[in-house]
């Protein structure tokens, strides 16, 4: 922390929102010093609570003109790092912003604020029998603001899409104060599509003060299979053939032996068979007449394939049953080991098998245990390292590993990230996938956005330095009753 | 500024792609005499750009030059840059549902090769037999489709362009999801040219769906737009959602689906239309790319406004096509501005927009061609100057006059 004096801007900061509005003491800070990626921690110099649009503006008019970086949260979920807080910055926390503003059902969309919780829209529109489509595990805590930044997925972006494909409009607050809407209520306008550029910029480009989404019909029919099977690479060729066959299930997500016995240590759902190689969790819907079609369909797939079992569920509470344990699955982790390291990459999906087969080797070169759960149906990967922070230079080695990882998913056809971002953590993999001139182009839209670096500077873009150059301290949080994948 | 002289231009470009690729540009009638150059690869094509970049000439890019007409009044260039020989098919990766191509390709021909494999993207444009891919992805041009699938926008997956000063940049990838770096291909589409040439794409693709049937109802327009929002409040999983307005109005609905999947939602469809009074209508859609006198527009508004906008164009004459996920569609009509300027309003006053696609000069010369009214036209022209700080891409075609 530098020796600048804070109270002045602390002062107009509390003009715009109230005193409540400002939190600066240590203590109080304490919880906004990280998001989901905990390894990494910094206080922000200044917390600020926002409740409008023009609060948002005026408080980043005020870091403007003081040439203060500043950096957005909304639930503190993130896994990259994207929401941790820059030395001497002032970081704008949207908890506050949690109106749904409209609610059209006939033209099938909401207007909500950034703070809202991404279930909450489901909830609000959910009697009508419509849902919000992207799913991110911890979609009982994180925000809509966050899952924009982000661009966050989840297990049924299969066949929905991912947020992009569901944002219609923004209201924005630029870096440099000014106020502009992008896109609108419907999925094209006229002009550049600045709404998908926004999506995914990951606090880079300004703050969205006003979020219009678009929301779905709730299908006819639901049914869940679930299948087990010795190996891994069964399970994958299961879901090769699936989706040869021309069948998009809504998700499909695969768990290992490890990741299965996590899970039956902690929530005992009695229906992960502990001494599978893999089990395959698929979910279809629509009409009732498509589904069991396709059920039937991708049964046949499952055994062929060399399923020893196959469960099947279309009552809600039969298909809650079966999710349970995936959706325990980073949760049950804490058992297994006292700390853990997530990855979130993403290979072409022919080639699972192959690339889990590496990972598993390149697990047992480093000397560390990785569990798999992932996104099968889109190759959508997240590799679970298992290691204890208290072994001293245990979490740089475990990031070492992670980075291979991640280079193989390039090497392998894939990306660095499929759904948690760049943020703090990945971007100095950012150059193993993309040209210093893929990067240039892409700091042009920065440049025009935010032309002196203030917007959550230090994040997504690769600098020369090193990775892990955050502030560490040990430890691991759970925020409570939330799932964080 | 006075661009170098012509023969100078073709002299340079002739030696670097011989002279059978550089030839007047003469059936378009644009303002000045540009040159057509035809790059064969996406080397030559950045050294194109890069000279172009060093000699101030300005480029029109196209792919087949079916919708080279679309938007503004290109100002005057020096070379119109076509696509039309980078064509070749990169990667169809079967089992991962994606295909990468050169930007030059037909979709036509590019459906061809995929229905081997029982794969289609899914996209039913303008010019389905024509158009190539970089042209479709640069105007964000879609159908009837969008409804199901979504937009181009929502399609593609990873991008190369050749940049405005001839360097190649990528974003995105050749995965089905990704979220590395900024999303520069939603920038990309829809630009019309302006930022970039679009070499390169990866596309989303779907499976070809076993079968698939279209079914039109035709009715007064209050019972229209009831069977609309009944349409979009029912568990029917229609492909497409069609407001028609050719020869009175229509209700369309295309199912994809395994065989009894249609059929039960085509008896579905059929007895909530029949409900309310509506009748069945042989199914022709209308031919929006016709015509002589023609002017064509892509239009949105909300999906309670469809119907209306429907019956206005039918008042003044016009046929459309609006795609009920969101009201988003093309509209012909006559080139009167009075008529043009009452369908805009009726638009904007719902929230929409009316954009002219194609329409005679004179047209274009007094009507704004994009009605575009937010409030960032200040950042897309940032974007353009530094994406483009010279404009010599696609000048005059895009928003705002960028």
């Amino acid at each position: 922390m530098t020796t600048r004096d804070w109270r002045p801007l602390v002062r107009e900061f509390q003009q715009v929102v109230g005193e409540k509005g400002v939190v600066w003491t240590p203590e109080e800070m304490l919880v906004f010093e990280c998001d989901g990626l905990t390894s990494y921690r910094e206080k922000p110099a200044v917390v600020v609570l926002p409740k409008t649009t023009a609060a948002v503006a005026r408080v980043i008019k005020i870091c403007h003109r003081a040439n203060v970086p500043f950096v957005a949260r909304g639930s503190g979920t993130g896994l990259s790092g994207g929401a941790l807080p820059v030395t001497d910055s002032v970081l704008i926390v949207t908890a506050w912003m949690r109106t749904i503003l409209k609610v059209d059902l006939e033209n099938q969309q909401v207007v909500v604020q950034p703070g809202v919780i991404n279930n909450w829209v489901t909830q609000a529109v959910s009697g009508a029998g419509f849902y919000y489509a992207p799913d991110p595990s911890s979609q009982v805590i994180c925000s809509i603001g966050g899952n924009i930044a982000e661009n966050s997925g989840g297990v049924h972006c299969l066949k929905y899409g991912v947020t992009t494909n569901h944002v219609l409009g923004l209201k924005l607050v630029l870096p440099e104060g000014e106020v502009v809407d992008v896109g609108g209520t419907l999925p094209e306008m006229p002009g550049y599509d600045l709404t998908g550029l926004f999506v995914g910029s990951e606090g880079t480009l300004g703050i969205a003060t006003e979020i219009t989404l678009r929301i779905l019909k709730v299908p006819e029919t639901v049914q869940v299979l679930l299948a087990d099977f010795t190996t891994v690479a069964a399970a994958a060729g299961a879901v090769a053939d699936i989706i040869g066959a021309g069948i998009i299930p809504a998700g499909m997500e695969i768990m290992d032996n490890l990741s299965i016995n996590a899970v039956e240590d902690v929530v005992a759902t009695g229906c992960y068979p502990r001494d599978a190689g893999a089990i395959l969790l698929v979910e279809v819907d629509g009409l009732a007449v498509e589904v069991t079609e396709n059920s039937q369909r991708i049964e046949t797939f499952l055994y062929q394939n060399g399923a020893r079992s196959v469960l099947t569920a279309t009552d809600p509470d039969q298909r809650l049953k079966l999710w349970k344990g995936r959706k325990a699955a980073f949760a049950a982790m804490g058992k297994l080991s006292p700390n853990y390291y997530v990855q979130d990459g993403v290979i072409p999906r022919t080639r699972l098998a192959e690339v889990l087969q590496e990972i598993g080797r390149l697990g047992e070169e480093h000397g560390y245990k990785v569990a798999n759960v992932f996104h099968a149906g889109d190759g959508n990967l997240h590799p679970l390292i298992l290691y204890d922070n208290a072994v001293p230079g245990a979490l740089h080695a475990v990031e070492e590993l992670g980075g291979e990882i991640l280079k193989l998913c390039v090497r392998s056809g894939g990306s660095i990230s499929g759904e948690h971002g760049i943020g703090a953590e990945k971007r100095c993999y950012m150059p193993d996938m993309f040209t210093p001139a893929d990067l240039e182009t892409m700091h042009w839209v920065r440049q025009v956005f935010d032309p002196r670096n203030l917007a959550n500077p230090g994040k997504l873009f690769p600098t020369p330095r090193t990775c892990g150059e955050g502030a560490r301290t040990q430890g691991r949080e759970q925020v409570k009753d939330a799932l964080l994948f | 500024m006075k661009p170098s002289p012509d023969l100078e231009i073709k002299q340079k470009l002739t030696a670097l792609l011989g002279a059978e690729a550089v030839s007047p540009m003469t059936e378009h009638g644009f303002r000045g005499e540009p040159w057509l150059v035809l790059p064969e690869t996406e080397a030559v094509l950045a050294t194109v750009l890069r000279l172009a970049h060093q000699n101030c000439w300005r480029v029109l890019p196209m792919g087949a030059g079916s919708k080279l007409r679309w938007g503004g009044l290109v100002r005057e260039v020096e070379l119109v840059v076509s696509l039309a020989r980078l064509d070749p098919l990169i990667e169809h990766a079967t089992g991962d549902l994606t295909v990468t191509v050169a930007a030059g390709m037909p979709l036509a021909r590019l459906q061809e090769h995929l229905k081997s494999a029982g794969q289609f993207v899914a996209l039913d444009p303008a010019y389905p037999t024509t158009a190539t891919l970089g042209g479709i992805l640069a105007t964000a041009d879609s159908g009837s489709l969008r409804h199901r699938y979504g937009g181009v926008r929502d399609l593609c997956l990873g991008l190369t362009v050749i940049r405005a000063d001839g360097e190649r940049a990528k974003c995105g990838g050749r995965v089905v999801k990704n979220v590395a770096g900024y999303d520069l291909m939603k920038l990309f589409t829809g630009s019309y040219g302006t930022l970039g040439i679009i070499s390169q794409m990866t596309l989303r693709l779907y499976p070809i769906p076993p079968a698939s049937q279209t079914l039109c109802l035709q009715g007064s327009a209050a019972n229209l737009t009831q069977a609309l929002l009944a349409v979009g409040n029912s568990t029917l999983t229609p492909s497409a959602v069609d407001i028609i307005a050719n020869d009175g109005l229509g209700l369309a609905l295309g199912f994809q689906s395994t065989p009894a999947g249609v059929a039960q939602q085509v008896a579905q469809f059929l007895s909530l239309g029949q409900a309310l009074g509506l009748t069945v209508k042989p199914y022709t859609g209308p031919e929006i790319w016709q015509g002589a006198e023609r002017v064509v527009c892509k239009v949105g508004v909300p999906v309670t406004a469809a119907v209306a906008l429907a019956g206005l164009v039918t008042q003044l004459g016009g046929v459309a096509v609006l795609h009920g996920g969101g009201g988003m569609g093309h509209i012909r009509v006559m080139p009167e501005i009075m008529h043009l300027q009452k369908l805009r309003t009726f638009c904007e006053g719902v929230g929409g927009y009316l954009s002219i696609l194609e329409a005679p000069t004179t047209l274009k010369e007094t009507f704004d061609v994009w009605g575009y009214k937010g409030n960032a036209l200040g950042l897309m022209e940032r974007i353009k100057k530094q994406f483009d700080p010279l404009a010599l891409l696609s000048p005059g075609r895009f928003v705002g006059g960028i």
